[in-house]
């Protein structure tokens, strides 16, 4: 568990995640608006049933990675405060793998900076999930992060 | 110099483990990092375009010079979310 500058609260956990807890803590006097969004786990994919899910991450990346998101929210939205949580290890049908925060003065960034802080988990925090299914278990397919182009200094080393 | 390795996901099944300390000459890339991997388990070769690495848990390019102390990781696509 981490606060920044902002107050925003940044966790990886392998228990449940206490979904109010975060309401409650990026929920301020000065919000007109908290915005969540709660991903959960699905009891299909691609149309085979899922008996349950496993999620694995680097973690000490994964964390600095869901800090830059809500760090970088506070530049691109007019919010107040974030909480994002990660849940790793075994997740069954239903529960939440990542709940997301965002308060705002007004409803329009909260709406905008809580789409945006899941769109870029999704392609840029290295979190893995494993499907299982009744006859095996496969990594789920996912996205490749966008990575830095070589820098001059990088080409200068070598 | 000796260079510790993170692999993870399917990475990590295909490589035999999550941790790997390997010797690699100093001036190095990280792309000759993988090849020597690759060398060894030809399995993880196929992932060489599917694959991303980071240097110290930033995104770094393939062609990164090895610096002593580094940790390199090897990271499938993520699924997080």
């Amino acid at each position: 568990m981490a606060l920044s500058a902002h107050d925003d609260l940044i966790l990886l956990v392998r228990d449940p995640i206490a979904a109010d807890a975060l309401v409650k803590h990026v929920r301020q006097a000065d919000d007109g608006a908290v915005v969540t969004f709660d991903g959960c786990v699905r009891n299909q994919s691609h149309g085979r049933k899922t008996l349950y899910l496993e999620y694995e991450a680097y973690e000490s990346m994964a964390f600095e990675k869901m800090r830059e998101i809500a760090a970088s929210l506070h530049t691109l939205f007019a919010i107040d405060s974030v909480a994002i949580a990660h849940r790793l290890g075994r997740l069954e049908i239903g529960e939440t793998s990542v709940f997301i925060a965002v308060s705002a003065p007004h409803r329009k960034a909260a709406f905008e900076a809580c789409r945006h802080a899941i769109d870029t988990l999704k392609k840029t925090v290295p979190i893995w999930k494993k499907e299982f299914f009744e006859d095996g278990a496969v990594w789920a397919d996912g996205e490749l992060p966008p990575v830095p182009a070589a820098t001059p200094l990088a080409k200068r080393a070598s | 110099m000796q260079t510790r390795v993170l692999f993870f996901g399917k990475l990590k099944e295909l490589a035999g483990g999550a941790e790997q300390s390997i010797e690699i000459s100093s001036g190095s890339t990280i792309a000759e990092l993988f090849d020597r991997f690759a060398s060894q388990t030809p399995a993880l070769a196929p992932y060489r375009s599917s694959v991303v690495a980071s240097r110290n848990q930033e995104f770094a390019p393939w062609t990164t010079v090895l610096e002593p102390g580094d940790e390199i990781a090897f990271l499938p696509p993520v699924s997080g979310g």
